[in-house]
C-alpha cells in the first residue's frame, strides 16, 4: 500500500509531500522524500498515534509516540497528515495503538501528591488561618466602630423584614419595654459584661432572635408568642448575650469576608454547579458556627444559673423548636442555623438538674406586658 | 504553495454538539473536575477545524496539566484573597459611622464590596496568562506559537488604561484597545518569527462612529423627553421615549461594529517577521445575524423544554391527587428528580446550542475572512523553544476569565 502524505518535521515550517508505504511484514510505515535525512524515515506501526478530537473525518493527523511529559509544551514531535481514504483505512486497521494516550511514568503519583497538597493547603487556610485571623481582628476593632457596624446590620435586617424607617419595626409598648429591661437586669446583674446591651423586639412573626456586633440583640415577636414561659425568652436572650460577649458575629463577618467566593472558585462554573456551591457553603458555615453555638449555650446556662432562673427553660424551648421542625418541612431560620436541637436540649436538662432553687424571671404581670410589647 | 493563504474553517455543528454534551455530562458526574479535560477537548476540535492552505491547526494542551495548574493557582488565590479580603473588610469596618437614615446603611455595606477590586489585577494577570498558554499550545505546520512573559506588566497597564477610560467617559477607548492589543501582539511569536502591531490608535475612531451616533440619539431623546414632558406635550414625550429606545439599540449594534472594526484593523496591521501580512474582512451584519438567530433558536428550544416540564408536573400532580395523600412522599421525590434532570438537561442543551449556533459560527466567519499575504516566507520560519507554563492557565480557570473558548 503506497500513497502520499504531508510531513512536518516539527523543526521548520517547511511542508514535505512525502511518499508513504506500509510494510506489513516489518510492521513499519516508510516516509520517503529527498529532503529527509537519508531520504526516508521508518515509523513503527505500534508507535503511531492519531490526534484526538480531530474535527475533520477526511484526514488523519499522526504523530509518533510522544516523549511524554506532564508539560505538554515539551512534546516535540513530527506530524504526518494523511488524506488518502484507502491509506486511512489501512493505517486504522494495522496500527494497534492509534488511539492510545501515553502518560509519563509516575503521573498518578504526582497527581495524587498535588491534589493532597492543594486540599491540605486549602483546609489549613479555611479551617485554621482564616478563623484565627478573624478572631485576632475581632478583638482589635475599636468598640465604637463595632457598635456602629452592629447598628448598620440591625437596620439592614429591619429593612429586609419590611421596616419602612429606621426603628419602624421596633415594639415600643412602655410596660413591655420595662418588662424586657427587668429581665435583662436580672440576667446581667450577676456578671460584668464588656458591652452595653441594646435589646429590641421587632414586630415580626418569625420565631427567631439574632445578635449583631457591638451588643445589639433583636428578638422577634414570633419568638415571644411561641415561648411558653418568660424563662424561655430569658434563655434565648442569654444565649444571644453569649454571642455578643464572645464577639461571634463580628468574627463571623470577618471570616465570611475572608472566605467569600472561595468555594465558588474551587468548584467552578458548570451546569448545576451553583447548587453544589450553596450546599457546600452552608455545610462549611454550619461547621464554623457549631462550636460558637455550643459556647453560647454554656454561657447562657451559667447566666441563667447565676440569676436563679431555671436553666431547663432552654431545653423546653429547644423541644418546642423540635416539634416545629417535625410539623414544618420548611425550616425556620433559627432552627436551620442551630442544628442538633435534641442534643442541646439534653445538655441543658442535665445542667438544670444540678441547679438549686429557682424562680421565674418575670412575675405574671410582667410576662403579660412582655407578650403585649408590640401592642400600642 | 501559494503566496496567499485564505483561512478556512471546517468544523460542523453535529459532532461539536455531541462532544459538548458528552464532556458536560462527565463534568457533571465528576462534580466539576472533568471541566479541564472538557475545555481541552473542545479546543482540540475547534483548533483542528481551523485550516490554512489545508493544514490544520493543532492544540497540544492537555486536561491534566490544566488541572494541575489549577491546583497551584487555587492555593495561591485562596491565601491571597482570604487575607486581602479580610484585611480590607476590617479597614472598611473602621470607617463605619452610626446610620441615621434608611439607605445610608446600604451605602456603607456597599463600600465593603470594594474588596472585590482585590481580584481585578489578578483577573487581568490571568487574562494575559491564558492567552499566553493558548498560544504556547497552538501549532500550525508543526511550528509552535508563543508569547513572552509579561502578565504583570499587562495587568499594570490594563489597570491604568481602564482607569483612564473611565475618567474620560470612554472617549479614549480606541487608545486603550490599541495599546493593550499592541502590548500583547508585540510579545507574540510564531516559531522564531515575531509579530508586530503597526498602525495608529487614532485610526480606530472611525469604528466608533455608530457608538457616537447612538449616544447622540439617546441624549437628544432625553432632552426632548425632559423639555416636552415638562411642557405637557404627550406626543413629544412619546417621540423622546422612542428616540431613547432607538438610540439604545443603535448603541448596542455600534459596540459590536466597533469590536469588528477594531479586529479587522488590528489584524490588518499585524506583521510577522517583518514580511508576512494579514487581512481581515469580518462583517458586523453577519455576526449580529448569527447572534440574533442563535438567541432566538435557543430561546424557543428552552421554551419547549420548559413547557414539557410544566406539562409533566401538572400530569404528576393530578395523578397524585387521585392516589391520595399517603403516596405523596414517594411521588414528590420522583417528580423532584425528574425536574432536576430536565433542568440540568435544558442547561446542557442550551450551552451546547450556544456553542454550535453562536460561538462556532462566529469563529467560522472570522477564520474564513482572514487572508495571509506573502505566505511563502512562512517556509523559512524555524521552531522556537518550548514555553514551559507551570500553572497552565490555572488562574484563568479559577477566576473564570478568558471568554467562550
Amino acid at each position: 500500500m503506497t500513497s502520499m502524505g504531508r510531513f512536518f518535521d516539527g523543526e521548520s515550517g517547511q511542508r514535505l509531500d512525502v511518499g508513504l508505504a506500509v510494510d506489513a511484514a516489518a510492521q513499519t510505515l516508510r516516509l520517503e522524500h529527498p529532503d529527509l535525512p537519508m531520504g526516508s524515515q521508518y515509523w513503527p506501526l505500534d508507535a503511531i498515534r492519531a490526534l484526538a478530537d480531530h474535527a475533520r473525518d477526511d484526514q488523519l493527523v499522526l504523530s509518533l509516540r510522544a516523549d511524554v511529559a506532564l508539560d505538554s509544551a515539551l512534546i516535540r514531535t513530527a506530524r504526518l497528515t494523511v488524506n488518502d481514504p484507502d491509506m486511512i483505512i489501512v493505517l486504522t486497521r494495522l496500527c494497534p495503538n492509534l488511539k492510545r494516550r501515553d502518560l509519563e511514568r509516575g503521573t498518578g503519583r504526582r497527581v495524587v501528591t498535588r491534589i493532597g497538597l492543594a486540599v491540605g493547603a486549602l483546609a489549613l487556610m479555611i479551617f485554621v488561618i482564616l478563623p484565627a485571623m478573624a478572631s485576632t481582628l475581632a478583638t482589635l476593632i475599636p468598640i465604637e466602630r463595632e457598635i456602629a457596624y452592629g447598628k448598620t446590620v440591625v437596620n439592614q435586617m429591619e429593612r429586609f423584614l419590611g421596616g419602612k424607617t429606621v426603628g419602624g419595626l421596633v415594639c415600643t409598648n412602655a410596660d413591655g419595654v420595662a418588662a424586657l429591661e427587668a429581665m435583662t437586669d436580672r440576667l446581667t446583674d450577676a456578671g460584668d459584661l464588656t458591652y452595653d446591651l441594646n435589646i429590641a423586639v421587632f414586630d415580626h412573626e418569625m420565631v427567631n432572635a439574632f445578635a449583631a456586633p457591638g451588643g445589639q440583640i433583636v428578638l422577634m415577636r414570633g419568638l415571644i408568642d411561641k415561648a411558653k414561659s418568660p424563662d424561655e425568652v430569658a434563655a434565648v436572650l442569654a444565649h444571644e448575650i453569649g454571642h455578643v460577649e464572645a464577639r461571634d458575629t463580628t468574627r463571623n463577618a470577618l471570616r465570611a469576608a475572608g472566605s467569600a467566593g472561595l468555594l465558588a472558585l474551587v468548584l467552578g462554573d458548570f451546569a448545576g454547579g451553583s447548587a453544589v456551591v450553596v450546599v457546600a457553603e452552608y455545610t462549611l458555615n454550619a461547621s464554623y458556627t457549631r462550636e460558637a453555638e455550643a459556647a453560647a449555650d454554656v454561657f447562657a446556662l451559667e447566666m441563667l444559673d447565676r440569676s436563679g432562673t431555671d436553666a431547663a427553660a432552654l431545653a423546653t424551648f429547644f423541644d418546642s423548636l423540635d416539634d416545629l421542625e417535625k410539623t414544618l418541612p420548611d425550616l425556620p431560620v433559627y432552627l436551620s442555623s442551630h442544628p442538633e436541637t435534641v442534643d442541646r436540649a439534653q445538655a441543658a436538662r442535665d445542667f438544670a438538674r444540678s441547679q438549686g432553687l429557682t424562680n421565674p424571671i418575670l412575675n405574671d404581670g410582667e410576662w403579660a406586658a412582655l407578650q403585649n410589647i408590640c401592642k400600642d | 504553495m501559494s503566496s496567499q493563504i485564505q483561512g478556512r474553517y471546517l468544523g460542523k455543528g453535529g459532532p461539536l454538539f455531541r462532544l459538548y454534551l458528552i464532556t458536560s455530562l462527565l463534568t457533571l458526574i465528576t462534580v466539576g473536575i472533568y471541566r479541564f479535560w472538557a475545555k481541552t477537548r473542545i479546543r482540540k476540535y475547534i483548533w483542528s477545524a481551523t485550516t490554512g492552505d489545508d493544514d490544520s491547526f493543532e492544540y497540544t494542551g492537555t486536561g491534566l496539566e490544566k488541572f494541575l495548574g489549577f491546583l497551584v493557582a487555587i492555593v495561591i488565590l485562596a491565601v491571597y484573597l482570604g487575607i486581602v479580603q479580610m484585611v480590607l473588610f476590617y479597614f472598611g469596618l473602621n470607617l463605619f459611622t452610626e446610620p441615621t437614615s434608611q439607605g445610608q446603611e446600604l451605602a456603607q455595606l456597599g463600600a465593603i464590596y470594594i474588596t472585590l477590586l482585590a481580584v481585578l489585577p489578578l483577573m487581568l494577570f490571568a487574562q494575559y496568562r491564558a492567552r499566553r498558554y493558548k498560544m504556547a499550545r497552538s501549532r500550525w505546520r508543526g511550528i509552535r506559537f508563543g508569547m513572552e512573559n509579561g502578565a504583570w506588566g499587562y495587568a499594570a497597564r490594563a489597570l491604568g488604561y481602564y482607569l483612564l477610560n473611565m475618567i474620560t467617559l470612554g472617549l479614549l477607548n480606541p487608545l486603550v484597545s490599541f495599546r493593550l492589543e499592541k502590548y500583547m501582539a508585540d510579545r507574540s511569536w510564531f516559531g522564531d518569527a515575531q509579530f508586530e502591531q503597526t498602525g495608529r490608535w487614532q485610526d480606530l475612531y472611525a469604528g466608533m462612529k455608530h457608538v457616537f451616533i447612538g449616544l447622540a440619539i439617546i441624549i437628544v431623546g432625553a432632552v426632548l423627553l425632559g423639555l416636552l414632558a415638562a411642557g405637557g406635550g404627550v406626543a413629544g414625550a412619546i417621540v423622546g421615549g422612542i428616540a431613547i429606545f432607538v438610540g439604545y439599540i443603535w448603541l448596542l449594534i455600534g459596540l459590536v461594529y466597533y469590536r469588528v472594526y477594531a479586529f479587522n484593523y488590528l489584524t490588518g496591521h499585524k506583521v510577522l517577521d517583518g514580511a508576512v501580512t494579514f487581512e481581515a474582512h469580518l462583517e458586523t451584519g453577519k455576526i449580529i445575524g448569527i447572534v440574533v438567530v442563535g438567541t432566538i433558536v435557543i430561546s424557543v428550544v428552552m421554551g419547549v423544554i420548559l413547557a414539557i416540564v410544566g406539562g409533566v408536573v401538572a400530569a404528576m400532580a393530578s395523578t397524585m391527587a387521585g392516589a391520595g395523600v399517603g403516596d405523596f412522599g414517594g411521588g414528590s421525590i420522583a417528580v423532584g428528580i425528574l425536574l432536576a434532570v430536565l433542568y440540568i438537561g435544558a442547561f446542557l442543551v442550551a450551552g451546547g446550542l450556544g456553542l454550535v449556533m453562536i460561538t462556532q459560527p462566529v469563529i467560522e466567519h472570522a477564520v474564513n475572512n482572514v487572508t495571509v499575504h506573502n505566505a511563502d516566507h512562512l517556509n523559512t520560519i524555524q521552531q522556537r523553544a518550548a514555553d514551559a507554563g507551570a500553572d497552565a492557565e490555572g488562574f484563568a480557570d479559577a477566576l473564570d476569565v478568558g471568554g467562550a473558548i
